[in-house]
């Protein structure tokens, strides 16, 4: 028998139950009022905690693979490894660590909650973000931050090309190099309430916010409408 | 005094020097509702070999024909259960007004069907007002959430549509009003540009993990339908189906649409037509036919029209425009609104200005009010009604008492291109063209 409970926590083993077991357990555990579960054995596996609506701690020791946490809301999730494509996708509120890097696309079209990778995260991360706060403590790949529509996406390292391509809102912060500014996004000065709001975002990862020098985008607003002598804009927007 | 002649050019016509004309205006493409304008190959190039002596009629007043449909048995807890096999396609609450989307579930629900969200998200009115109600999850995933999702009898998946496949929508500023802006948690007035494919995946080996994680946040417990514009039919039906679709649903070219670039519209896709035939010959060939349901769509219009996609191998039609002007669209009334918009009725396409003179198309309140929701609905629901009762006499006049039991044998062509596409006989032959 995998599965030990301890008093209001449970670990269970995944190499035990198919994912769809998983997540079941993880609904029905939340909905018997168990606050922690910590599951073993997620070798890279698809899918995981997903759909969780109850605000229940989840730790995975290892690595997971896509849409960890997907379509989540009010969900506590740690991943002790890397991450697959999509993590935290659509999440509605809550939050997603992870410890390690993270592939492609991560935190997509997330409309709230809080996604903190803890290491580097793959291209096109924060694409379409509705309102999340994205962190990623490293360096991000190409088309980050594609079409995004609200919330915060801080990068502490670097940026691949086409950084906020196409962005209607919200605003990005870049604490490394940004190799290129996609269409439509421009810099603009931190105020000192970025400062602020940077440090409490940041403090709680145990980074300060004064060790990168960040820069910030935002929507220059010229894909709003289209104006034929901004062809060049929209001929190079994605 | 010199003679006047007008002559036409056949390359240059008047549409064609309007066109010009307005690129030169616009310095961009052109940008229209509704669907493509040409001529195609089309449904009522078929004919139903109706019952005569070697075959028995049933009798229209007396003896039962079966409507019943059900999609969505692969998987699915919950399938989808239809009192008649034709939907409601999916259209935005945004590009729709409020009462245009309650109205049609409203009338969805008297006969029993289903209708579909659309971009925007699912306006809770509209959740209301249908008993089956099918969520897409398209590329932009305005309004996406899971709460909605699982209000859902089904969640549709949409790679694309008929009117523009491969290609996003431009939904002009006018129609992003406050609501609409909030709902797709946008800037108001802003031109909406809609994504022409999912942010979180690429290509059908993600699919099958993307199907996977919305049946996990819906518990198993209801259909995934995939729908996508027709281009490379087989190869797309039988990617959709290895990605565990449940239920596809296929786009023909004269589908419509809110908005996007007309040359999507006259120049991208193929037919509804030879669309249904390949789609089912896909089914076939992967050995899921009658396992995976096959809804199609794109121009139906008529009882006629859904009697011969089923007979083709549909199990299901959907029907978008077709309902938007059984409940006034293009109707000959308000006259100096189409004037204003430099249109008229019957030849109306400026879905996108927000300003649709009756009401449907528009985010605009005092517009709205032009289509009382109890007004819409009947006409909605008549109409449907009408497609149903069609179809029935259409079946009962081929001798079966089950609308699913007509057949291919029961068509021939009357074209050559119907024939080639369709693969049936020319009408009064035995010759199928191209074999």
């Amino acid at each position: 028998m995998s599965e030990q409970v301890l008093l209001d926590q449970v670990v269970l083993d995944c190499a035990d139950f198919s994912t769809r077991e998983i997540n079941h357990q993880l609904k029905t555990l939340a909905a018997e009022g168990i606050t922690q579960v910590e599951l073993l054995n997620p070798a890279g596996r698809h899918n995981l905690a997903v759909g969780v609506n109850a605000p229940l701690k989840i730790r995975f020791r290892g690595a997971v693979g896509y849409y960890c946490g997907g379509l989540s809301d009010g969900v506590e999730i740690e991943v002790l490894g890397s991450c697959g494509w999509s993590v935290g996708e659509n999440l509605m509120s809550g939050s997603i660590t992870v410890q390690g890097n993270a592939s492609a696309n991560a935190g997509a079209t997330a409309h709230g909650g809080k996604i903190c990778i803890l290491g580097n995260a793959g291209p096109r991360a924060g694409i379409s973000l509705k309102g999340a706060t994205l962190i990623v403590t490293g360096n991000v790949g190409y088309s980050s931050a594609f079409m995004m529509q609200q919330g915060r996406f801080i990068i502490c390292g670097n940026a691949g090309p086409s950084l906020g391509d196409s962005i209607y809102d919200g605003e990005i912060f870049v604490g490394g190099e940004i190799d290129s500014l996609g269409a439509d996004a421009r810099l603009e000065p931190l105020t000192e309430e970025d400062w602020h709001r940077l440090k409490a975002d940041l403090n709680p990862l145990g980074l300060s916010a004064e060790q990168c020098n960040f820069k910030k985008i935002v929507c220059a607003q010229e894909l709003y409408h289209f104006k034929a002598k901004d062809f060049s804009k929209w001929k190079d927007a994605y | 005094m010199e003679r006047r002649v007008l002559k036409t050019s056949s390359t240059f016509s008047p549409e064609v020097i309007d066109a010009i004309q307005e690129r030169a205006e616009l310095g961009r493409y052109i940008i229209r509702g509704y669907g493509a304008l040409r001529n195609v190959p089309r449904l009522d190039d078929l004919v139903f070999l109706t019952a005569s002596l070697t075959r028995f009629p049933l009798e229209g007043y007396r003896e039962k024909c079966n409507t019943k449909t059900l999609l969505g048995t692969r998987c699915a807890k919950r399938p989808v259960e239809l009192d008649v096999p034709i939907t409601i396609a999916g259209m935005s609450f945004g590009a729709l007004s409020r009462n245009a989307k309650v109205a049609l579930g409203r009338a969805a629900t008297l006969l029993g069907t289903s209708t579909t969200t659309g971009d925007g998200g699912m306006l809770a009115a509209e959740r209301e007002a249908s008993s089956k109600l099918v969520y897409q999850c398209l590329p932009s995933r305005y309004g996406f959430n899971p709460k909605d999702l699982k209000q859902a009898d089904a969640i549709e998946i949409v790679i694309g549509q008929g009117a523009k496949p491969g290609g996003g929508g431009l939904l002009l500023g006018q129609k992003v009003n406050k609501v609409v802006a909030g709902m797709r948690t946008l800037p108001e007035g802003v031109d909406q540009r809609s994504p022409s494919r999912h942010p979180d995946w690429i290509g059908p080996d993600d699919l099958k993990i993307k199907i996977e994680e919305l049946r996990e946040a819906t518990d198993w417990e209801i259909p995934i339908y995939v729908k996508m514009g027709a281009t490379r039919v087989k190869d797309d039906v039988k990617l959709a189906v290895k990605s565990g679709a449940d239920v596809i649903v296929l786009d023909g070219m004269e589908g419509g649409t809110a908005a996007t670039q007309s040359i999507f519209q006259e120049h991208s896709g193929i037919p509804t037509l030879p669309a249904l035939v390949q789609a089912v010959e896909a089914l076939q060939e992967a050995g899921v036919y009658g396992q995976v349901q096959l809804v199609i769509s794109g121009g139906i219009r008529s009882g006629p029209d859904v009697a011969k996609a089923l007979a083709l191998g549909a199990d299901a039609v959907s029907i978008g425009t077709a309902s938007l002007i059984a409940m006034g669209c293009n109707k000959p009334v308000y006259i100096e609104d189409y004037e204003k918009l430099g249109t008229e009725p019957h030849h109306c396409h400026h879905c996108h200005t927000g300003l649709c003179p009756v009401g449907i198309a528009t985010q605009d309140e005092d517009l709205m009010a032009r289509l009382p929701v109890e007004e819409a609905t009947i006409y909605v629901a008549n109409y449907l009604q009408s497609l149903v009762m069609e179809l029935q006499s259409l079946t009962r006049s081929c001798g079966k008492s089950d609308v699913h039991n007509l057949e291919r044998e029961d068509l021939v062509a009357l074209t050559l291109e119907a024939s080639a596409m369709a693969k049936l006989p020319l009408a009064g032959t035995d010759f199928v063209m191209g074999q």
